[in-house]
């Protein structure tokens, strides 16, 4: 659309598979969301429905372990520490962010000082960093 | 447009809605959801201007149509995405304005069909690569 997937795989630091990861991620999640506010699946905790997230996460960051052993293994040191520290700061902060949130939607009331300015921030980090990285990319 | 003008231009109207979401969350304004959604609505307008821009220049004369089948079904599909995504926000405002009280599962429907068509192609090209 706007950006080719090329580009996309370059600016945001992942391999296709893992956008492909998260995205399914991102379907199942919506689905659970949708399922429990429609009130068919009232019981169902809201730590559960972030699961295929926190999944998502928990495999790319597998992934991303793996590909950077390999590229080391291969004498790519450099190449292999900075993907592994580029990935492991986005997921970081997407988790921190995941795991806020579910926090305050668990609590609702009792959660009153988590306020949503301070559950967004890693984003905020996030835009920055992707900003400055596409700076590099260009 | 370059690389940094789009990053720029996506950058920008994420960060603006961000702001206004969360503001809005915490309850410090109290403007209407479709007015928080503005950044979306002008963002997603841009992108429908550029690809029917894009598109139109197939009718200037002398373009030969067998050179761009398959750009042209691609750029149909980026349409429908953009115009699924565009239903998914618009129902989702007029539910959370409470002038509908349909189910979330029904509000999520174009959400569902476009995550799924971009998975279909995620995975052609993963799979189009390794058969390279």
């Amino acid at each position: 659309m706007l950006f080719s997937l090329r580009e996309l795989v370059q600016w945001l630091g992942f391999a296709t598979f893992e956008l492909f990861l998260h995205l399914g991620a991102l379907l199942v999640f919506s689905v659970l969301v949708a399922l429990r506010a429609d009130l068919f699946a009232p019981g169902m905790s809201w730590w559960l429905v972030f699961v295929p997230l926190f999944a998502a996460d928990g495999l790319s960051t597998y992934f991303t372990a793996i590909v950077s052993i390999r590229l080391y293994q291969e004498n790519e040191k450099r190449l292999a520490v900075l993907r592994l520290l580029w990935v492991l700061t986005v997921l970081s902060l997407k988790l921190v962010c995941e795991v806020l949130l579910c926090q305050k939607l668990v609590e609702q009331e009792q959660a009153r000082d988590l306020w949503f300015g301070l559950i967004v921030s890693p984003l905020f980090i996030l835009l920055q960093l992707l900003m400055i990285r596409a700076c590099r990319v260009n | 447009m370059s690389l940094a003008q789009r990053v720029l231009l996506t950058w920008i109207f994420s960060l603006i809605f961000l702001i206004m979401l969360v503001l809005k969350l915490d309850s410090k304004i109290h403007w209407n959801w479709f007015l928080i959604f503005l950044p979306v609505w002008t963002f997603d307008t841009i992108l429908i201007l550029m690809l029917v821009v894009k598109m139109a220049s197939r009718c200037k004369p002398g373009y030969d149509p067998r050179d761009g089948q398959q750009t042209l079904r691609k750029k149909v599909w980026y349409l429908l995405a953009i115009l699924l995504k565009l239903g998914f926000c618009v129902t989702l405002c007029a539910r959370l304005e409470r002038l509908t009280d349909i189910w979330l599962s029904v509000v999520c429907i174009p959400l569902w069909s476009l995550l799924v068509g971009a998975m279909v192609e995620l995975g052609y090209n993963v799979f189009h690569y390794r058969r390279d």
